[in-house]
């Protein structure tokens, strides 16, 4: 966890120092100093979520020492091999777009589908 | 059917991801093949410039969205979790989405073409306000920007789950500077791809509000910016650039050091490079508007010209890993070879370009169209073929047949030199690019003759590929575990891998746990 802190702050760190150089040598240009500003928010929010939100974990790919043997017992979790949800959310989508442009009707369609689709993948998700 | 429709297995979903790009990289290919024809001679006619619009928009597009960047993407869907030693990706549901998107996106941009008026005929920037003019008015450009929305709401959600794989789920023992080159180059791709990508998937957002609801972001005569269209996009699109290339610099220093039996050379160096690569290129997208003269030349060119010091760092890598050690030189390894001499010439032009009185030259002339092939084409497409050959064995169990693989690679790097050495000529004699044809002066029908027999022979080359895989497919001669003497982790599963991976997971004590002494032994 400690790297990946690392790696967001000191990448939300160049963003920022990046975003005032650009203001001050572009003239203050604006567009790109607000998509070099908003990059760095983003990136300081993601470390400082990993740094709130995780600060007591502990993972054994972190350790050098750890052999599978150690580490044996510990839960990953169940990961699911098949589901129907992912092919029937990306048709939704397509239809919701491409409804939004042309069709309302479609557009209602693929939006209702794409809820579905996720209320069933939650029940699905708390099966396995 | 239904088994593969349905499957949230990474390893399925990779294999998906490069059978999709590899389908789209031939239809990309024909599309490449008429450029080449239609410029093969002077004044022709075998195509109108709208077809040709539409040709070369599709190409480009089915290059970048299409084959380069989700390739890379599918081989760390297949190859990450193997190579940290995990059971699958972190959302494995998610990542099938990102399949299923990316997928159905591509289908959508190609489906302009059955619409009245023909697909989007733009070019891959689709810049505005010529999205709106006669060249974008029709559903084509619109079904355009719907699929590469897909396709970018894709490519964030899989890079958002590689980066939870890497950083959650790795084996025990896998530390973060114990993971393979190539996964830490996955880690810098998809780190680029959640900071550059929304940017891109802003800018269609807005262009098709501006197209159907009203909005006015670009138009200048309702208080718009056409610039920041372009500001929107290239904050995404040099970026990009890194994209499609971080993964096949990782695919080529896993062949380097597998086939120079050495360890990488200045690991650490390696793994900084690539994040000093990914930072610099956040900062350098106006180098792509040199030429409006409403950005800041001096800063962006200065920005340009350092990131050829930490591609320069890994140069030096790979030639160090290669230093001295007993090279083999099998089909990969020739791939990883024909990567290192183009993508110099894709470096070192890129270097000249950055330079603002040299851009003003070379913009939008076939100089620049020779770069960046020498780049996307000669580096990553041949790192593609280099990579296709390296894990094609634990990917089918089935090894490509050597000897063709050869006629491919001397094929491929003998057609794609002659296709793209003449065109920094044509640049240097004012040929532009996206125009339909050209008049007989100067050397410009010699030329463009020479670089369609390059087109020619890649062709062959590719077809050659394709014959390959049948030949060694129906052949199935069976491979172990580690047919190449590879060093990381997925070389010490069997080929194919099973479901999960691993039966047994082995203990991991350094960076090359395939090497290590077995546990026990003094």
């Amino acid at each position: 966890m400690r790297s990946f802190v690392a790696l967001f702050a000191f990448a939300a760190a160049f963003g920022a120092v990046i975003a005032v150089v650009y203001w001050f040598v572009a003239h203050e240009e604006a567009t790109g100093t607000a998509l070099l500003a908003v990059m760095a928010t983003a990136l300081a929010f993601a470390a400082a979520y990993a740094v709130v939100a995780e600060r007591d974990a502990r993972l054994e790919g972190d350790d050098p020492n750890q052999t599978p043997q150690t580490a044996a017992g510990d839960d990953l979790g169940i990961f699911t091999t098949n589901s129907p949800f992912p092919v029937l959310i990306a048709l939704c989508t397509l239809a919701l777009f491409t409804g939004l442009l042309w069709s309302p009707l479609l557009a209602v369609a693929g939006l209702a589908g794409m809820l579905l689709c996720f209320w069933r993948l939650g029940a699905e998700s708390a099966r396995t | 059917m239904i088994e593969w429709l349905t499957t949230t297995d990474h390893k399925k979903i990779g294999i998906m991801y490069v059978v999709s790009t590899l389908s789209f990289f031939v239809i990309a290919g024909v599309l490449a093949a008429l450029i080449r024809a239609q410029l093969a001679v002077p004044e022709n006619t075998l195509l109108g410039p709208h077809a040709y619009n539409q040709i070369f928009t599709l190409h480009g597009t089915a290059m970048i969205f299409l084959v380069i960047a989700p390739f890379g993407i599918g081989l760390a869907n297949y190859l990450v979790p193997l190579q940290i030693g995990a059971p699958d990706v972190a959302f494995p549901r998610l990542n099938a989405t990102g399949l299923w998107l990316f997928v159905l996106g591509g289908i959508t941009v190609f489906a302009g073409l059955a619409t009245y008026g023909g697909a989007a005929a733009t070019g891959w920037t689709a810049y505005a306000p010529l999205n709106e003019s006669f060249l974008g008015t029709g559903a084509g450009q619109d079904l355009f920007f719907i699929g590469l929305l897909m396709t970018s709401i894709s490519t964030i959600l899989t890079s958002i789950n590689l980066l939870v794989t890497v950083f959650l789920f790795r084996a025990p023992g896998m530390t973060m500077w114990r993971i393979p080159i190539f996964t830490w180059e996955i880690v810098a791709t998809a780190m680029l791809i959640v900071m550059a990508f929304p940017s891109l998937a802003a800018a269609f957002a807005m262009a098709l509000i501006e197209r159907h609801l009203g909005g006015h972001f670009f138009d200048a005569a309702y208080g718009g910016n056409p610039i920041l269209y372009q500001h929107l996009f290239w904050f995404f699109g040099h970026p990009e650039v890194y994209v499609l290339i971080l993964p096949y610099f990782g695919i080529v220093t896993e062949i380097v050091a597998t086939f120079s039996r050495k360890p990488v050379f200045g690991y650490v160096g390696m793994v900084l490079a690539a994040f000093a690569i990914a930072a610099l290129s956040l900062g350098v997208w106006a180098h792509h508007m040199f030429t409006t003269g409403a950005v800041s030349n001096p800063f962006f060119s200065a920005v340009s010209f350092l990131i050829a010091v930490p591609t320069g760092v890994k140069f030096v890598n790979w030639i160090g890993t290669m230093w001295k050690g007993s090279i083999a030189l099998r089909v990969p390894m020739l791939f990883a070879i024909g990567f290192l001499l183009n993508f110099l010439i894709g470096g070192i032009t890129g270097v000249m370009i950055a330079s603002p009185p040299i851009d003003y030259q070379a913009h939008d002339s076939y100089f620049i169209v020779q770069h960046f092939h020498y780049t996307i084409g000669g580096g990553s497409m041949f790192a593609l073929f280099g990579a296709l050959y390296f894990w094609f064995p634990k990917m089918f169990g089935v090894k490509l047949d050597e000897r063709i693989g050869r006629w491919v690679f001397a094929l491929l790097f003998l057609g794609f030199n002659a296709t793209f050495i003449p065109m920094g000529f044509m640049g240097m004699e004012g040929m532009a690019r996206r125009v339909y044809t050209y008049p007989a002066v100067g050397h410009l029908p010699l030329l463009n003759a020479i670089a369609t027999a390059g087109a020619l022979i890649m062709t062959v080359g590719v077809a050659l590929f394709f014959i390959d895989i049948l030949v060694s497919v129906r052949r199935r001669e069976p491979v172990g575990n580690d047919p190449w003497g590879g060093y990381t982790l997925e070389w010490m599963t069997t080929s194919p891998p099973p479901e999960f991976n691993f039966t047994t997971l082995p203990p991991i004590r350094s960076r090359r746990p395939a090497l290590d002494p077995p546990a026990g032994s003094a």
